[in-house]
């Protein structure tokens, strides 16, 4: 078993308690990354991080200034200024749910290797939601305290009941006469049984597009079945389609465009280049380096898809790399777990990422409402339901008020399990300003909504990434902080806002 | 038949492989009984949890996998994952009472938040019976009630 | 020869209406005999099939302590 060593220099520091106000630490390259409760960051070299924690930094040194201004000094310590900061850290604290995932049906034409228990065969037309449980679910929506909301259809293949997708838009975008909120749709479709009428309905209502491109056409079609084996091929003609769609209506092809959802299993590990390629070439600007969940397949089959977390960092280190050289390149694509933990790490705000906030947003910033009406924490939660496990049901959308939702005990609890300031590791890691963590994961994978971080997928792949930023932020090559802050600049899209009633 | 796991400390781990269970003594002063519970509980899926108290401050947790059998490689795994298990949940026991203000602070805006104002439908059907309300520092009584002068003894008693 | 089994819980570990209701939700499986000393609360049961008798024995120890454990302790 490998230990991480800590380098001599460290080892040997005897710190003296009183100069420094609260502060995490953590070795990053040859450097120290300091970070304190508001999320102010700083690398120092090994000698300047012994003088801070020794407590004997000269008052006239550019060092002793760089401390303050990052408020890290106890007799220069802003209050008002970290309060400031953490509120804008929390500004999603409050919001209420956000997202909200319609499971119009679980059929699907397509068969995953990755997916078993949240879809159903084609034949299976009692795993369609009604109309009149879609309309249900949206007057819950709009229940949500929200300002925003954004309504997800998804499967199954939404596709595959396309009527009452057509249905809940109109109901809602009716509703929201009366509600005036910034309403957005999107949804997730493998596009197989898409065709032009269809595209034309959801591009005239705005509804935005995502789908899942696993990588180069092999990969693709090996692991996303279609009896015609033709799942690649279709994906992408449709992804050019829509992406031409959008620049007809005179939209800016660098804003509006298909987005689409890569799961990385063993597979795709050495085809990191491809798989940048693959995305690239169809004109994504993201990329979304997932690793696989434990959601949603048996156990048999996990071993065959599952890999050790440090083969993911290495494919993930990879792969960003070579994005990075190719946006010094001037090609536009970016990593999406990286321009989350970024936007925390240099601008200080948060972006509402639900599966990466503290508290998460189980509950309290998504709900998912299943194809039967049963309303659930979040997808993950929907998906286990599907296995047997009702841990994460929270109601039906037949009897359940809004306020019996979110105000379930169950939410309460992931609500408080997902803080990282009651988390053991969590609570003293150096990355806990900018981390998450995700209860349904953890009840999976460990037994418990809690987990244990130091034993957890999850946590691994968050402090890997991390890790990785910072030691790139170390090494700051001017032209990777000039991508990383474009990958940080949220650009609002919109387009896909309802007009207002 | 119970034997000494190697590697595991002498009197405190034993395990019985022909009954698929594994025993742990922890002593209470290190973990306190709620990270006791916390960490039994999670093995509930699994296995079938028995706790008793064999002497003063030591509290015995046995684990029986519900299979009926299991390897000795299991077995380890099993102990090793409830201690873990347990280790975390008295980290987390202190730190909850360390962080309660803020954890109770974060908790408090989120669901608020989450759930806004009450309808008056929601009003309506609020159940003002139920007992279950705790107010150890009296917020729910009135002014009166709580800092009011107590009424004369006398003159309460056979009133109308 | 009866098949008779006892579960001692302690009163310092498990709540007693958690072990109360544990026995009537199992009512159905086994004759039960409830009996309290200073320590323990004693459980006896006789399973209607001895086949049952390791698995109800577990289930009702889960029981009782998921119900305590709801209740936040034996006290």
């Amino acid at each position: 078993m490998n230990l991480p060593v800590q380098p001599a220099s460290l080892v040997t520091l005897r710190p003296r308690a009183g100069t420094q106000a609260y502060f995490r630490w953590r070795p990053v390259g040859d450097r120290v990354l300091v970070t304190n409760l508001e999320g102010n960051w700083l690398l120092l070299g090994q000698p300047e991080f012994a003088q801070f924690v020794e407590g004997h930094v000269p008052e006239d040194s550019e060092l002793h200034a760089r401390l303050k201004a990052g408020n890290f000094l106890r007799a220069h310590y802003d209050v008002r200024a970290a309060a400031e900061r953490i509120r804008a850290r929390k500004s999603f604290l409050a919001g209420g749910p956000l997202l909200h995932i319609l499971v119009v049906t679980l059929r699907c034409n397509e068969t995953c290797v990755y997916c078993h228990a949240s879809r159903a065969n084609m034949d299976q037309v009692h795993t369609d939601m009604t109309r009149e449980t879609a309309e249900r679910a949206i007057d819950l929506v709009f229940r949500s305290p929200n300002p925003f909301v954004t309504i997800e259809f998804q499967g199954g293949e939404p596709l595959v009941n396309f009527d009452v997708v057509k249905h809940a838009i109109e109901y809602a975008v009716d509703q929201n006469r009366a509600h005036g909120k910034r309403l957005q749709f999107t949804m997730v479709s493998n596009f197989a049984l898409l065709d032009d009428d269809k595209l034309e309905y959801l591009m005239r209502h705005r509804v935005q597009l995502c789908t899942s491109i696993d990588g180069p056409e092999k990969l693709h079609n090996a692991q996303r079945k279609l009896p015609t084996q033709d799942a690649h091929q279709r994906a992408i003609r449709w992804i050019k389609r829509i992406n031409e769609a959008y620049a007809a209506n005179g939209l800016d092809p660098t804003l509006y465009h298909v987005e689409a959802l890569l799961t990385t299993t063993r597979e795709t590990l050495p085809l990191w280049k491809e798989v940048v390629d693959t995305y690239v070439g169809l004109g994504c600007k993201a990329l979304f380096l997932r690793a696989i969940d434990p959601f949603g397949f048996a156990d048999r089959t996990r071993r065959r898809l599952e890999y050790p977390r440090a083969d993911y960092m290495q494919f993930y280190r990879r792969a960003v790399d070579y994005m990075i050289e190719l946006n010094k390149q001037g090609v536009q694509i970016l990593e999406r777990y990286a321009s989350i933990f970024l936007t925390k790490i240099l601008r200080g705000e948060d972006p509402n990422f639900l599966d990466l906030r503290s508290p998460s947003g189980a509950g309290i910033g998504a709900l998912a409402y299943n194809y039967d009406g049963k309303v659930f924490t979040c997808d993950e939660g929907r998906m286990l339901h599907e296995m047997g496990d009702d841990t994460f049901l929270l109601g039906d959308v037949h009897g359940s008020s809004f306020r019996d939702l979110v105000g379930h005990e169950t939410v309460r609890a992931m609500t408080i399990a997902s803080n990282l300031d009651g988390q053991p590791d969590c609570v003293h890691c150096t990355y806990q300003p900018y981390c998450g963590t995700i209860p349904s994961f953890n009840h999976k994978s460990q037994g418990s909504i809690f987990g244990r971080m130091r034993e957890s997928n999850v946590c691994a792949v968050h402090k890997g990434i991390q890790d990785y930023l910072f030691e790139k932020l170390a090494e700051a090559d001017p032209a990777t902080l000039a991508i990383f802050d474009r990958w940080t600049t949220v650009r609002s899209r919109d387009h896909f806002v309802q007009p207002a009633p | 038949m119970t034997t000494v796991l190697e590697g595991a400390p002498a009197g405190l781990v034993a395990v019985d492989v022909q009954a698929a269970a594994v025993q742990f003594l922890v002593d209470e002063e290190l973990y306190p009984l709620p990270a006791i519970y916390g960490a039994a509980y999670v093995f509930i899926d699994r296995c079938y949890v028995f706790l008793d108290r064999p002497e003063p401050a030591r509290v015995r947790v046995v684990l029986t996998a519900k299979s009926g059998a299991a390897e000795p490689e299991a077995l380890r795994a099993l102990i090793g994952e409830f201690a873990n298990e347990l280790l975390s949940c008295a980290f987390r026991h202190q730190i909850a009472q360390d962080n309660r203000v803020l954890i109770e602070t974060a908790t408090m805006q989120a669901l608020a938040g989450a759930m806004g104002q009450p309808s008056l439908d929601d009003l309506a059907k609020f159940d003002f019976s139920d007992q279950g309300f705790d107010d150890p520092l009296g917020i729910a009584m009135s002014w009166e009630e709580k800092h009011g002068r107590k009424a004369p003894k006398s003159e309460s008693e056979g009133g109308p | 020869m009866t098949d008779r089994h006892e579960l001692r819980f302690s009163r310092r570990l498990y709540h007693g209406e958690a072990v109360d209701q544990a026995v009537k939700a199992f009512a159905r499986f086994a004759s039960f005999d409830l009996e309290q000393t200073d320590d323990d609360w004693v459980v006896r049961f006789t399973p209607n099939d001895p086949a049952l008798a390791r698995r109800l024995r577990g289930e009702l120890g889960n029981h009782a302590l998921g119900l305590t454990v709801q209740r936040g302790g034996a006290k």
